[in-house]
């Protein structure tokens, strides 16, 4: 068997797993649960549009939603990869300051949420933050680790060619750091996207969370899984989209 | 060569009174017991060390940090960045240096032809092997046009075969450029096949304990390691450090015995 034939097969075994767990859960809803409670996919579906995507305060909570977590991923990254490259480049920096990092990261974050309510406020800035919370520590994190393994021999190889120490940091740090980094990213976008979902959730105000909590409370499941599947999707892109970015910056490890 | 560590029983006396004159165009072999501190000359001689005591000059001046424009490295591993394709690495050396110009990319694609690598031009390091790493290492140390060439043990990672035609090659190399090279190597044969001088290194600290030439011109071919002047001049070598092996043997075992 070709190698490409094997790859077609194992996506159509893909492709069946999946339809296959729809199917089922298909059933399940139609025969087996309590329509208040449960949907099924085919009804999800007829409630995402026009009802749950037409309704247009829905699609302003989406986009606002989008919007914080664009803001906080944005800062996340280019304050953990500032804070991330000042800290690892001295010694004495990720001695002292690194285990601060580490302890901070180690909070689960959801205790503190309140407290954000109460300086930012219910508008975007408290979300935006509680993103940005969360984001920003893996980011410094992985920095971090990305500058301590660099092979010391293209660094001393770079000196002895006579790079300076900016032309070492942007030759040879920078790109060592790419793949640790972007893990750093990655996680970053699941993290930020969880802090502000959270901090939609908690303070609803005609948000998203104000949406999830309606649909809930009025007995409305299909609307609720329309409007979740909605987001699940989003982090996919969200998440993809790193990915490809990645990819193209990876291109030397083949 | 003084290194203090970090209390008087961590010091190490590195090198200790060690004087030589190399010519210009002059191919010597550093040769010695491990821990002799070859490779510690070698990165004094090329500023990356500042020694404690002592000078170097090249050239009339002193060395005390990198001179890329006289000096080029071929380091024991490839310094090729991975996230770099070859040419890219030889711009980016030229750049280092100060030196990128119109012409980089024909002087490279010379440079590599010498090698027998000019058709991986645009492939990535991790696409080549550990071989051919080396002789773009060399290819590049050519390239950049430096007068000195400072090679330390280039040749350590590779299998005897592939080492004994890189040592060739480069024989026919050097013969036409009449670059001053300071070659560093464990190996006796590599250092008679290719050196103009053998300087033989003393167990630490390391002292020049001997200066043989090698009065054989370059290029040189494979049937030269088949002469009898070749044998003799590698007993003679074998005879200086079978000592100083020794000496850094029980050195090393009493050194493990006062730490137990």
């Amino acid at each position: 068997m070709s190698p490409n034939m094997s790859s077609n097969a194992i996506r159509l075994v893909r492709l069946l797993l999946i339809l296959g767990v729809i199917l089922l859960w298909e059933l399940y809803a139609r025969m087996v649960a309590t329509s208040s409670f449960s949907a099924a996919p085919s009804q999800v579906l007829a409630q995402l549009w026009p009802k749950v995507l037409g309704e247009p305060n829905v699609r302003f909570a989406i986009g606002i939603t989008l919007i914080e977590l664009v803001v906080a991923f944005v800062m996340s990254v280019v304050f953990g990869m500032l804070i991330g490259v000042l800290v690892g480049l001295s010694d004495i920096g990720r001695r002292s300051f690194y285990p601060i990092v580490l302890l901070l990261y180690g909070i689960p974050q959801a205790i503190l949420l309140p407290l954000f309510v109460l300086v930012f406020g219910l508008g975007p800035a408290s979300k935006i933050a509680f993103g940005f919370t969360h984001g920003v520590f893996p980011v410094i994190v992985n920095t971090i680790a990305g500058m301590r393994n660099v092979n010391p021999l293209l660094m001393r190889g770079a000196a002895s060619m006579g790079a300076t120490k900016f032309e070492q940091l942007r030759y040879v740090m920078f790109p060592h750091m790419v793949t640790a980094v972007f893990t750093g990213l990655r996680l970053a976008m699941t993290m930020t996207l969880l802090g502000v979902l959270l901090a939609e959730l908690f303070v609803s105000q005609g948000g998203i969370g104000y949406f999830t909590l309606l649909y809930a409370e009025t007995f409305n499941p299909a609307a609720l899984i329309a409007l979740v599947l909605t987001l699940a999707l989003l982090a996919i892109i969200l998440n993809e989209l790193v990915r490809m970015i990645e990819a193209r910056f990876s291109r030397w490890k083949e | 060569m003084d290194f203090p560590g970090r209390d008087a029983s961590q010091r190490v006396i590195a090198l200790d009174d060690v004087s030589l004159d190399i010519r210009k165009g002059e191919f010597v072999c550093l040769l010695g017991p491990s821990g002799c501190g070859k490779s510690t000359l070698l990165n004094i001689i090329g500023g990356m060390l500042e020694q404690t005591s002592g000078t170097v000059t090249v050239n009339g001046t002193p060395v005390s940090s990198p001179r890329p424009n006289e000096i080029a490295y071929v380091f024991q591993e490839s310094t090729l960045f991975p996230w770099f394709t070859v040419l890219e690495n030889f711009r980016l050396a030229l750049k280092f240096r100060g030196t990128e110009d119109a012409g980089w990319r024909d002087r490279a694609m010379q440079s590599l032809t010498a090698v027998g690598m000019e058709q991986f031009a645009s492939h990535y390091p991790k696409q080549l092997s550990v071989g051919m790493k080396q002789r773009i290492n060399l290819a590049r140390g050519i390239c950049v046009g430096s007068e000195v060439m400072l090679l330390d043990e280039p040749f350590a990672a590779l299998d005897e075969q592939t080492r004994m035609v890189l040592g060739e090659d480069l024989s026919i190399l050097l013969a036409r450029r009449g670059k001053t090279i300071v070659f560093v190597t464990h190996s006796l044969a590599e250092a008679v096949f290719l050196a103009d001088r053998i300087v033989v290194m003393t167990a630490r600290p390391g002292k020049v304990k001997a200066s043989i030439e090698v009065p054989e011109a370059h290029p040189r071919s494979p049937d030269f390691m088949l002469t009898d002047a070749f044998q003799d001049i590698r007993k003679e070598l074998y005879g200086l450090l079978r000592d100083e092996i020794r000496q850094t043997v029980a050195a090393m075992r009493q050194a493990r015995d006062a730490q137990a």
